[in-house]
């Protein structure tokens, strides 16, 4: 097979005029969204949903991931700048950066996570070059089986990979799937949970529930914030980084890059925990690990190289298997079937150009957002003064307005609201929306393929197991399933061997 | 600042917390970082509302059980089926089940863990955002979006974002109009609209 | 909810402060209804809406999206679409059926709403033909019956002969698909089970992949694939041979009494006056008889089926009988389970 006939093809289809546009939008709205406090990607994305539905497919992915991979880049600048970090990914860059910040060296940490940003982002989209075309070779071998155990495997692993309650994290999954099965039963016609509504009666469209739950649900939620301190940021001074500081964060660089795509590929991880893996490995690693936490270069390259390599590797479980490997992804998958494209393993074969040229916008977005990050930093310090206050109405209208335009219809907006609201009791109650709306993703998948491989296998469910692909999938969805219960059998005995932490453990499981 | 990051930050104190050990410990007495980790996770979680003790999860438990209840009712009444030939009750009823159960044991279990956050006079405000949207949605198919539009902005900057009545007054106006240019002018969108 | 009734704007391509002044004298807001006279002298009083209740991008979005285009000069109006998606149609099409009698709404209708949809669903879901004034037919989509090529089935008797269970894809419950299929196996007497997929790719893919050992999609879905040597067609489910696919038997010509088709037609909402359905009509056979539009029915392999309204109305309940009597006769349940 042809390799790189496609690929080059890809890069045609990003060099029009219009991806460019398009490319250079998103990622400026990434840039943006990063800085500005309040709405994340996800958010952001959901509720540029509408405004994606008029062109190409293309084109529209070009878009949405731009904002994604930007953000990265964007949360940056309030982590070193205001010690506040603009995006969760962030969070550990706050330590040196804003160490090196008070030192008057926000420009190195600033330039430093930029160069580590684009290098990481690179290293990522390489890789997803080069293994695509490998799993797509396996495209046909993909039945209903196949896809009912990994759509059981995704949803496993983001609802149990997530941060808050296990058990908080299934019940926001199976009331995604039980959303799912709103409407018209695909095999008997009958009609489920519709109160014989019409309107029901195609189920429930995924772009209001995610523009409801992410986007609506995140301003309402803010409304309620409390804390407007915002302080005045630090100068920034020099942007390129010297060549010693550069020296000492290639090694940072480099293991971030590799650290983050491997953490990026597995669903439920993505950027968030691969920065947090970097900074620890870091400083693990470091011969004087207490300069860590004040000021050490490696402390920014590190956490930013691992987060952008991890935001764009995420996408190799979406484009490849059609497995969204976060909330972010999951809503990318829903904005790739109102597009009429659905990822899975076809994608690479049935639409190369959509593929190649997502996949390459990716090197010229990492491009673009290098070349603004350095010099445009004074600018973003600025946006940076826009209040909240002024931005939640806005957001709120394009929301409402946005999702009524998808289908010209008044009962959408009924539905955003309502899920605005359920977002944002969620969050009250310490529920995680990503589960929610990734099951719901996933839910038609799941039972559509799991009743047409029971009809294929004449009722008999051995047949997930003896199908090679399948067969594996499922082993590994049992892994997940035993692997944290090993795990905690062993912490309880060594817990049980050493008292003295017993508080801390404590303390740590509130967040389990 | 951002509720994400709110949200990630018991997870991002946790972690440098365990790769340093006692050597943050160290840092304390220097003038140039005068911040540790456990210092700033302290800050954020001081800007994290209250928690909202334990009835909290008790009422979240019971609302998703009812709801798994009400799951199962309406999954039974569909049809079951057998696993070969499967009705169209059969996918909904194994959820609802799997949904009743999990409450259940959020409700024995999940009570001590304090993930829920209180609700303060504040929340007042999402109530009253949440009435606005309600009563946009209502009036639009009436009057068209722009006066609900405008009426929506307003009262967003002036009584949920404590801007000033000038600004309030300018800035609702202004986005009113980039509304209907872009809206209505520019992507004709068939919405309501009176102008 | 708010038709669109009148609306003059966006010639506006001025300076945007320019636009807003402009526009606010230029343009009709779409809340206040007008009322227009019955005799249809003031038709078209401003742009005719035609809704689609199908996503853009599938064969019903595209035929309006081809109709709207070359129909409006012929009206001396705009004709813009609207997509409402929703129960396959049938909520666009019950939302045209009340609205305002005055031709300045108009929907495409699928015959398999009506004709087949019905046996699947429960009655009040069900929309009836006689509640719309039909204005012309516009084309006939046909449903062709393939093979993987690997499985060297070629012919219903090689299928009736090959003596074994075959798994057979649809594109989803209550369509054409489905309906053909399944009388056709049952009058065969071929032992099958159906298994529905959602839409004509993804039964496209089960098959290339081995997954199920028949599919019956649409002609334009399944040409590429044919054309390739990938799929081999079996039969067409058109009463007459497609133009297309003039070497692949009809199911009739097979010996099976099994006539099915994608037909669609516009239409207006019940009372419409008769002189704007004869506007309407005079512009639709314009659209028909453009090059542009020939050209546009050619490339996705639809087959004009212009015929007249009254007619088209009277062969979809002839269609609906048919297929319900068909359906009786061979116990053939669309409702899958039971």
């Amino acid at each position: 097979m042809d390799i790189f006939g496609p690929v080059l093809n890809g890069f045609g289809v990003v060099l029009e005029p219009t991806n460019l546009l398009y490319c250079l939008i998103g990622v400026v709205i990434g840039m943006l969204i990063g800085v500005l406090p309040g709405l994340g990607p996800a958010a952001t994305i959901a509720i540029l949903l509408p405004l994606t539905y008029g062109v190409e497919p293309v084109t529209a992915i070009i878009m949405l991931s731009g904002i994604f991979y930007g953000a990265q880049y964007g949360g940056t600048i309030t982590s070193v700048l205001l010690r506040l970090p603009g995006e969760a990914s962030s969070v550990v860059t706050v330590f040196d950066g804003y160490a090196l910040a008070r030192q008057g060296r926000a420009g190195t940490a600033l330039g430093i996570a930029a160069i580590g940003s684009f290098f990481g982002g690179t290293v990522s989209i390489i890789g997803l070059t080069l293994l695509a075309p490998i799993v797509a070779g396996f495209a046909l071998s993909f039945g209903p089986p196949e896809y009912t155990a990994l759509a059981m495997l995704g949803i496993l692993l983001v609802a149990t990979v997530s941060n808050g309650s296990k058990i908080k994290s299934i019940i926001a999954a199976s009331v995604g799937l039980l959303l799912a099965t709103v409407g018209r039963d695909g095999f008997t016609g009958e009609s489920r949970f519709t109160f014989g509504s019409l309107s029901l009666s195609d189920g429930l469209d995924f772009v209001p529930i995610a523009m409801g739950i992410f986007g609506l649900g995140e301003i309402l939620y803010n409304l309620e914030e409390r804390h407007n301190k915002v302080q005045a940021p630090a100068k920034v001074a020099n942007v390129w980084p010297s060549r010693k500081d550069l020296k000492e964060s290639s090694g940072a660089i480099g293991r971030g890059s590799v650290l983050g795509f491997f953490l990026g590929i597995l669903p439920g991880g993505g950027a968030t925990i691969a920065s947090l893996a970097a900074y620890a490995m870091e400083k693990k690693r470091a011969k004087n690990p207490e300069r860590f936490g004040r000021g050490a270069v490696e402390g920014v390259a590190a956490p930013e190289t691992a987060n952008n390599a991890a935001a764009t590797s995420s996408f190799i479980p979406l484009l490849t298997l059609g497995i969204p490997a976060n909330a972010t992804m999951a809503i990318i998958f829903g904005a790739l079937l109102i597009q009429g494209v659905t990822p899975g393993p076809q994608l690479v074969q049935d639409n190369p150009e959509l593929f190649w040229g997502v996949v390459n916008s990716m090197y010229i977005g990492n491009i673009l957002l290098l070349i603004m990050s350095i010099p445009l930093v004074g600018v973003f310090v600025k946006i940076l003064r826009i209040r909240a206050a002024i931005l939640a109405p806005i957001t709120v209208l394009i929301t409402l307005i946005g999702v009524y335009t998808i289908n010209n219809s008044i009962f959408d907006i009924w539905l955003v609201i309502a899920f605005g609201v359920l977002g944002y009791l969620m969050k009250k109650f310490g529920f995680e929306p990503g589960p929610l709306v990734l099951a719901f993703v996933l839910g038609s998948l799941l039972e559509e393929n799991l009743r047409r491989s029971l009809l294929l296998f004449g009722g008999d469910p051995a047949g997930f197991v003896t199908r090679p692909i399948s067969g594996v999938l499922l082993l590994l969805f049992l892994l997940v399933v035993l692997l944290p219960l090993l795990q905690k059998a062993v912490k309880k005995s060594r817990a049980n061997r050493s008292l003295n932490t017993a508080p801390h453990k404590e303390k740590e499981k509130e967040t389990v | 600042m951002t509720s994400s990051s709110r949200q990630e930050a018991p997870l991002g104190t946790s972690t440098p917390h365990a790769a340093s050990g006692t050597g943050s410990s160290a840092i304390e007495a220097d003038p140039v970082e005068p911040l540790t980790a456990e210092q700033l996770a302290a800050e954020w979680d001081e800007e994290r509302p209250p928690h909202a003790g334990p009835l909290a999860n008790v009422a979240a438990g019971v609302v998703t059980a009812l709801l798994g209840v009400a799951g199962v009712a309406m999954s039974l009444s569909m049809g079951i089926g057998t696993p070969e030939r499967p009705e169209a009750g059969m996918w909904p009823l194994i959820i609802s089940l799997v949904m009743a159960v999990l409450s259940v044991a959020l409700l024995l279990f999940g009570r001590k863990t304090l993930d829920a956050e209180a609700f303060s006079s504040s929340s007042l405000q999402v109530a009253a955002g949440v009435g606005t949207l309600i009563g946009f949605v209502l009036v639009i198919g009436l009057t068209g979006f722009e006066i609900p539009t405008l009426l929506l902005t307003f009262f967003w900057l002036r009584f949920l974002g404590k801007e000033t009545w000038r600004m309030s007054i300018l800035l609702s106006a202004i986005v009113t109009a980039a509304f209907y240019l872009t809206f209505v002018v520019a992507l004709s969108v068939p919405i309501p609209h009176l102008f | 909810m708010i038709k669109s009734t009148f609306s003059r704007r966006s010639v506006l391509g001025a300076g945007t402060g320019l636009a807003l002044a402009l526009a606010l004298t230029a343009c009709g807001g779409n809340v206040a209804g007008n009322s227009a006279p019955s005799d249809g002298s003031k038709f078209p009083s401003g742009p005719v809406t035609l809704t689609i209740g199908a996503a853009p991008g599938g064969s019903t979005d595209l035929i309006g999206r081809a109709l709207a285009e070359n129909a409006s000069a012929g009206l001396g109006a705009p004709i813009p679409v609207v997509n409402k998606p929703g129960a396959n149609g049938a909520l666009a099409t019950k939302e045209v059926g009340g609205a305002k009698a005055d031709g300045q709404t108009l929907v495409i209708l699928n015959a398999s709403l009506f004709a087949i949809t019905p046996l699947a669903v429960s009655a009040d879901e069900a929309v009836k033909i006689e509640d719309y004034e039909v204005i012309t037919g516009i084309s006939q989509d046909d449903y062709v019956l393939v093979t993987n090529a690997g499985s060297g089935l070629k012919t219903m008797e090689q299928l009736t002969k090959a003596g074994k269970k075959f798994n057979f894809a649809t594109t989803g419950v209550g369509t054409g698909s489905q309906l053909a299929q399944a009388l056709l196996f049952k009058q065969a007497g071929i032992d099958g089970t159906d298994v529905p997929f959602d839409g004509g790719a993804p039964a496209m893919t089960a098959l290339l992949g081995n997954q199920v050992d028949v599919a019956t999609i649409q002609l334009a879905e399944a040409m590429p694939q044919i054309k390739a040597g990938k799929l081999n067609p079996v039969v067409v489910f058109s009463k007459e041979r497609n133009q297309y696919l003039a070497d692949t038997p009809t199911a009739i010509e097979a010996g099976y009494d099994v006539p099915v088709s994608q037909f669609r037609a516009v239409a207006a909402p019940k009372g419409t006056p008769e002189p704007v359905l004869e506007k309407l009509r005079a512009a639709f056979k314009t659209a028909f008889a453009s090059e542009a539009y020939k050209a546009f029915n050619k490339q996705n392999l639809f087959t004009a089926a212009e015929n007249d309204g009254a007619q088209v109305a009277k062969d979809w309940a002839a269609d609906a009988a048919k297929f319900k009597e068909l359906a009786q006769k061979y116990d053939v349940d669309l409702g899958g389970g039971k």
